[in-house]
């Protein structure tokens, strides 16, 4: 639940509305300026039309230099960013060869697998070495190998499931399966943030959308409800299919889903549940296995479980994970599997190594340990921000927090201010948000230590400081100073 | 003093940003320090800053919500390009909340330019052609309509 003071929800859209008018009149004037010089492209049609491009060349490349920010190292707690410099009031970037040392908060390094890890990257240079770096080749031509069969099979044991399906792409994996699970006279009800990949596919796949309120059980039913009595549009013949779209962790509210009320709402009306488990497979849980385990979700009832190996394997690709029936039906059908190139061995090999880690199987305890610190550092450091003042978004145990900006200014100035004292961030503002709840968004890792943590809760504090983002009173001081003394006792 | 931002159900960005809290009041203070502006820059009497403040409001209220179609998004894929900002809102349902606070803003300014200038001619004119146009434009019925081809589709 986000509360603004109204002060700030005013001074937004006043900002907002300032910078739309200066790009407006900017607009016009080089409409004017364009019409006095000569044109020699005549008859050839825009690339693209002005006005779908107004937000990123009046708004985005105003503050471009906040954004794809280049890096010179492996993405590990501290990671090299190289400088940027502008001569043309951040139109066109041009790189150094300069680079400064920054403690990464930005990375989906949730484990810590993001570098050198030395049970993994032995076994996967011994792989690349053995396999090469790509299988040149679809899954179903030559691009199968030993490695793959055993990915699919570890990936099914540690998620609970019968069987799965592995592909090279983690954002491809929704855009193109999603079309091959419903199609037209199918509707599928999605949360209202799913991420683009989710909403790509929906429209893809030619069914029938519909949105129900973020992480609202209750809205859900009367969605379904209202649905299941309409039928389909114009003909009113009752759903082929319906299938419910949730995620595990929402990347930009580091919410965790209300996954056993959805689940039986879904099993009631006779829907199918499709869950992204993005950024909470090893993340959440006591073993790691995602949201279903932290929530006591009986694998079986959740029909489609999808999850990528970007955040918490240090590696790259997606998988479908469901029963046999379902997976044979994919590999069959998924152009994905049929005519993508398949996961790259080594990547694949960096996956297995990684769950042996976290199950324990390579005979030390380092997955115990690294979930026990990230769950530690998520839940000090988003203690430590909400007494500072901050608004921080997302439950416990969460490890991505977004502390809310608001205000278009505050997302170039907290951003800077932090590369200024070498702490990396990301900050996201309209239209990966709504217009209103821009918000910088830190990312916990295993990697983290104490000190790191505390050094970062330094920086933004003086960086919240100077923006101005405290906007809840910050605990006082005394019971600060009792809490820390009982938690060292 | 704090308000709830519940997250909408709209997925047309263009539109969803006017159903958070805050955007009626921010419509309201920028009319009236607008007319603090025309006042102090043209020293012209209260009316006259009123029917300014009327007249610019029409023009740039009808330029985007009744004129420019389609969304500043590429990643839309044109799927609004037919739709002009008032058919977008609220998804295309007609009178919700939203719609008629936007339908009773020009009314209410046109009153108050009209009263400010004792309905002299040429402001009185000028007014009511202006708020005719713009409730015209408004009304359930006007939904997808292009009187006479104008700003049809090609």
């Amino acid at each position: 639940m986000i509360t603004i003071p109204y002060l700030t929800a005013v001074s937004t859209y006043f900002s907002y509305g300032l910078l739309f008018a200066f790009g407006q009149l900017r607009d016009y004037s080089r409409l004017i300026f364009d019409w006095c010089s000569t044109n020699n492209l005549h008859g050839y049609a825009p690339i693209c039309l002005a006005h779908e491009d107004f937000y990123i060349r009046r708004l985005y490349h105003r503050i471009q230099d906040c954004f794809n920010r280049p890096i010179s190292s492996a993405p590990d707690s501290w990671v090299d960013v190289i400088e940027r410099y502008s001569n043309d009031n951040n139109k066109t970037l041009k790189r150094t060869t300069k680079s400064t040392r920054c403690l990464n908060l930005g990375s989906y390094n949730y484990l810590g697998f993001g570098s050198f890890d030395e049970y993994c990257t032995p076994r996967v240079i011994e792989s690349l070495k053995k396999f090469s770096a790509s299988t040149c080749s679809s899954r179903v031509d030559a691009g199968t190998t030993s490695v793959h069969a055993e990915l699919e099979e570890c990936v099914a044991k540690y998620v609970g499931k019968p069987a799965a399906i592995v592909t090279g792409m983690g954002f491809a994996t929704n855009s193109a399966i999603i079309p091959v699970l419903i199609g037209k006279g199918g509707l599928i009800i999605s949360d209202s943030l799913n991420h683009t990949s989710i909403v790509n596919g929906a429209r893809g796949s030619g069914a029938t959308i519909r949105v129900f309120q973020h992480n609202t059980p209750a809205h859900l039913e009367r969605v379904l409800k209202e649905q299941i009595a309409e039928g389909q549009p114009r003909t009113h013949r009752p759903w082929k299919k319906i299938i419910v779209v949730v995620e595990g962790i929402y990347s930009m509210e580091g919410e965790i889903c209300q996954l056993p009320e959805i689940v039986s709402v879904c099993k009631k009306y006779k829907a199918y549940v499709y869950l992204d488990e993005a950024h909470s497979i090893g993340a959440i849980g006591k073993t790691g296995r995602g949201v279903c385990e932290l929530l006591g979700v009986d694998t079986a009832d959740v029909d489609i479980m999808m999850g990528t190996f970007t955040k918490s394997f240090g590696s790259c690709g997606g998988y479908i994970a469901g029963s046999k029936e379902l997976i044979q039906y994919l590999k069959y059908h998924c152009p994905a599997h049929l005519y993508a190139t398949s996961i790259s061995t080594p990547s694949a090999q960096q996956i297995i190594s990684a769950i042996k880690v976290i199950l324990g199987e390579d005979g030390s305890n380092r997955g115990a340990q690294k979930l026990a610190r990230i769950r530690e550092n998520s839940n000090f450091f988003r203690a430590e921000l909400q007494k500072m003042g901050f608004e921080v978004l997302g439950d416990n145990d969460s490890p991505v927090m977004p502390i809310m900006l608001y205000n278009p200014a505050k997302i170039p100035a907290f951003s800077r201010e932090c590369l200024r004292e070498n702490v990396a961030v990301v900050v996201v503002g309209f239209p990966a948000t709504p217009l209103l709840l821009a918000r910088a968004r830190i990312c916990i890792s295993a990697s983290h230590s104490r000190e790191d943590l505390i050094k970062a809760l330094k920086v933004i504090s003086k960086a919240g400081d100077l923006t101005g983002i405290k906007y809840f009173p910050a605990a006082p001081k005394k019971q600060e100073e009792e809490k820390d003394r009982i938690k060292l006792d | 003093m704090y308000v709830r931002a519940l997250p909408t159900t709209d997925v047309n960005r263009n539109t969803e940003w006017f159903t958070y809290p805050g955007v009626w009041t921010t419509y309201i203070l920028i009319l009236f320090f607008s007319w603090l502006l025309v006042l102090s820059v043209f020293h012209c009497s209260p009316g006259m800053a009123w029917t300014i403040v009327h007249l610019a409001h029409f023009t740039v209220t009808y330029h985007s919500f009744h004129w420019k179609k389609g969304t500043p998004f590429g990643d839309d894929q044109g799927i609004y390009n037919r739709l002009t900002w008032w058919e977008q809102i609220d998804n295309g349902k007609q009178l919700t909340r939203n719609r008629k606070f936007l339908t009773v803003v020009p009314i209410v300014l046109y009153l108050i330019a009209s009263h400010t200038t004792d309905y002299q001619h040429p402001m009185l004119f000028l007014n009511t052609l202006a708020v005719f146009v713009m409730v015209v434009a408004k009304f359930p019925h006007m939904h997808k309509v292009r009187i006479f081809g104008i700003n049809g589709d090609q």
